[in-house]
């Protein structure tokens, strides 16, 4: 129906209703379960998701309405003038707590070895509503376990309670339609069309929308207790996209990514690329300290303090036009701004190179979340060298190295290694100068293992090659700063945890590399205060998991 | 550090150091006469002997087929006040076990033998036992594995779990 003027008029002006007792304005065509949502009302629900169309299956989101004398669902019914909402009568808990019976007459009794334990909402709402004993006299229909859906995800049939949230997410968003709902009535399952596996981009997003333990990550499947893991907003750094995720880690490192909801960026998905950016994070994939090739043999274990101030000795000697840096779009806009700083007032030089290998496939974009160009701040770091006037061209550096007439070559190289193909090639090159400065924060295999193609590259440049530098780097979880995305979004990022303590940040390697010392930023104890009482604030309201401390907010559908 | 001299002319603790020498020699006297009333035990020739419920070393339980019970589910570990629990979980052939934990560690010289791990156990696959004596030289192995934890000598194959996945599976739980 095309609204008339009187009608388009009508419907700017925001609608009274109340929930719960409290007057509320909302917009017309609300429904009553966003409405809830977006004023902070509690109702339970397993089928509705802010992102997918409204299904109405789960009969979980009841809501009395005054003057109807059923209960209705309130993810289907729109708001009207005038109307009085309430979930907290009798009549609602009774009719939600029927309906978690209904769910709960097949689902096993899973949960120890269930991976959504701890952020399920079946449990949830069990302990909210339910907390009885089952009337059911049947025995539970048994159905497959463990089922291998696809590459990344593993399907457990006996604890899916059908919601459809899955289905309607490969219908909908990801547009794959691989999985559907087969069979009738309690042998209902979901499953893939025969011969089709659910294998696309954005897979894993069937496994965070799950209200239960169903839909597992293969990734990330046993590997810890949800209740053990700490949650940390940051940006994903996979591509230029720069999606909002939920980081989940412990003191031994990352263990998973989430999509954190941000309208206007990656809305409530990722992408299945995105949560592997945790890998090049952890311990095992870092170089923990500094290490230096000199008079042919490597010296390692050395602090990487000591390494950065003789660099610096080594930088200060040198004449400007003997000394470049490289750059990629890997760190945060600050790092940027300190090391060009450095760079151009103290050492006096403009050799400033950025390495992009995706400067082809840049504009690239999967028409979802998925782009070419798969460094989170190459914005960043263009605006950075229209800032301090740089216009140099990679050839010249190649060309400059050759003829010897770059000595010192710092190189602050990718963190992501799985996106820079190119990096052999390009490790021969910076070879080519006098003393290479590598700083990472992951271990260059390349440079690192005594492999033949080293000790031959070694042995092309060793007339030139005097020393090899191999600085650790803070990854981009251990630092706080800002990414610009592909439309010149600036987000901010808080550090989420520390891992290798003894790397540096691109902004304390400016200082130091500029003979500065770094000093230690001491918190005043109202600041700690304050900050003590911050970190709890998220945690969930209800009774009994006030008690536990390990239960935060996480398990919110 | 100062030393306060306080001269002191009254006696009167002396009654009281009497009556005490008194009960000492009163015992003396009383189990030289009557050895098998006294109360100390000529340890370790004699032992005390401990009832049953005594929360001792650990056992790990074990199912019909002599599998380890454990699921794995880490609620002991998460109850552990002393943090002295590790489990490393792992994904097991049969779908119908899921998951079970390829190691299982228990450092005994944290361990403060509250049983909080056995009253958090939901398949009773962790008890305390009545074994209490297990000294150690020095350098001696205080982490306990699955293997010393379910299948040590002393259990003689290991002891069995009431609760089981085949029953589970036949109650339809």
């Amino acid at each position: 129906m095309l609204p008339t003027n009187a009608s388009s008029n009508a419907s700017l002006v925001n609608i009274k209703c109340s929930i719960n007792g409290a007057e509320l304005e909302v917009k017309p065509g609300t429904t009553i379960i966003q409405a809830m949502q977006d004023n902070a009302q509690k109702i339970a629900h397993y089928c509705w998701h802010p992102g997918l169309s409204i299904a109405g299956v789960c009969r979980l989101c009841m809501v009395e309405i005054a003057g109807n004398p059923k209960v209705q669902i309130a993810c289907n019914t729109v708001v009207t003038e005038g109307m009085k909402i309430n979930n907290t009568s009798e009549k609602v808990k009774d009719a939600v707590k029927w309906g978690l019976d209904f769910h709960l007459i097949n689902h096993p009794l899973d949960c120890p070895i269930c991976d959504q334990a701890g952020e399920c909402g079946l449990q949830d709402q069990y302990m909210e509503y339910g907390k009885y004993t089952s009337e059911m006299a049947e025995k539970k229909q048994k159905k497959q376990k463990v089922v291998d859906l696809g590459p990344t995800v593993v399907l457990d049939s006996e604890r899916c309670i059908l919601c459809s949230r899955c289905t309607r997410f490969t219908d909908e968003v990801s547009k794959t339609h691989e999985l559907g709902i087969f069979n009738r009535g309690d042998h209902a399952e979901i499953g893939t069309h025969d011969g089709k596996q659910l294998d696309n981009k954005y897979s894993l997003n069937t496994v965070d929308i799950c209200p239960v333990g169903a839909l597992t990550s293969k990734d990330f499947r046993f590997k810890q207790r949800v209740w053990y893991l700490k949650e940390s907003a940051t940006i994903c750094n996979g591509c230029s996209t720069g999606c909002n995720v939920n980081v989940y880690f412990n003191k031994e490192g990352l263990f998973r990514v989430k999509p954190k909801y941000n309208s206007e960026v990656n809305g409530y998905w990722m992408c299945d690329e995105g949560r592997t950016i945790y890998k090049f994070v952890n311990k095992e994939a870092r170089l923990l300290k500094a290490k230096q090739y000199k008079d042919n043999s490597w010296q390692t274990e050395i602090p990487a303090g000591t390494a950065a101030k003789e660099v610096a000795q080594l930088l200060k000697t040198a004449q400007p036009e003997e000394v470049a840096l490289v750059l990629t779009g890997q760190n945060t806009l600050e790092e940027y701004e300190a090391l060009l700083a450095t760079f151009v007032t103290t050492f006096k030089t403009k050799n400033i190179y950025h390495w992009w290998p995706q400067v082809a496939q840049a504009k690239d974009f999967d028409g979802l979340l998925l782009r070419g160009d798969k460094n989170p701040n190459t914005n960043g770091l263009l605006q950075t060298f229209e800032k301090f006037g740089i216009n140099t061209e990679w050839p010249n550096l190649e060309q400059n190295l050759k003829s010897g007439k770059i000595k010192q070559l710092v190189v602050i190289g990718p963190e992501n290694l799985t996106v820079y193909d190119d990096l052999k090639q390009k490790i021969s090159l910076f070879l080519q100068a006098e003393h290479l400065i590598y700083v990472s924060s992951v271990k260059i295999a390349e440079l690192e293992s005594r492999e033949e193609s080293l000790e031959q590259s070694l042995e092309q440049s060793r007339e030139t090659l005097k020393t090899v530098t191999l600085l650790p780097m803070k990854s981009y979880i251990e630092k706080a700063g800002t990414f610009v995305n592909y439309k010149g979004l600036a987000q901010t990022f808080k550090k989420v945890t520390t891992l290798v303590s003894e790397a540096l940040t691109g902004t304390e390697l400016a200082k130091l590399f500029a003979g500065e010392s770094l000093k230690l930023e001491v918190l005043k104890a109202a600041d700690l205060l304050t900050a003590v009482s911050s970190t709890r604030k998220d945690q969930v309201t209800l009774e009994h998991s006030k008690k536990n401390e390990f239960v935060f907010n996480r398990g919110r559908l | 550090m100062s030393v306060i001299t306080k001269e002191n002319k009254n006696m009167w603790y002396l009654p009281g150091i009497l009556t005490g020498l008194g009960i000492t020699l009163k015992h003396l006297v009383k189990n030289l006469l009557n050895k098998k009333k006294m109360i100390t035990l000529n340890y370790p020739e004699e032992k005390y002997e401990y009832s049953d419920r005594f929360k001792g070393n650990h056992i790990l339980t074990v199912k019909k087929d002599g599998a380890i019970r454990c699921t794995a589910c880490m609620l002991c570990a998460t109850n552990c006040p002393a943090d002295c629990i590790t489990i490393i979980a792992s994904e097991h052939p049969d779908a119908h076990v899921e998951k079970y934990p390829i190691n299982y560690e228990i450092d005994m010289l944290r361990c403060v033998f509250c049983g909080y791990c056995e009253e958090a156990c939901p398949v009773d696959a962790i008890r305390l036992g009545p074994e209490w004596q297990t000294p150690g030289l020095n350098g001696a192995n205080f982490i306990y594995d699955i293997n010393h934890l379910a299948y040590r000598s002393q259990l003689k194959g290991g002891v069995q779990s009431v609760v089981d996945d085949e029953d589970r599976n036949k109650a339809g739980i």
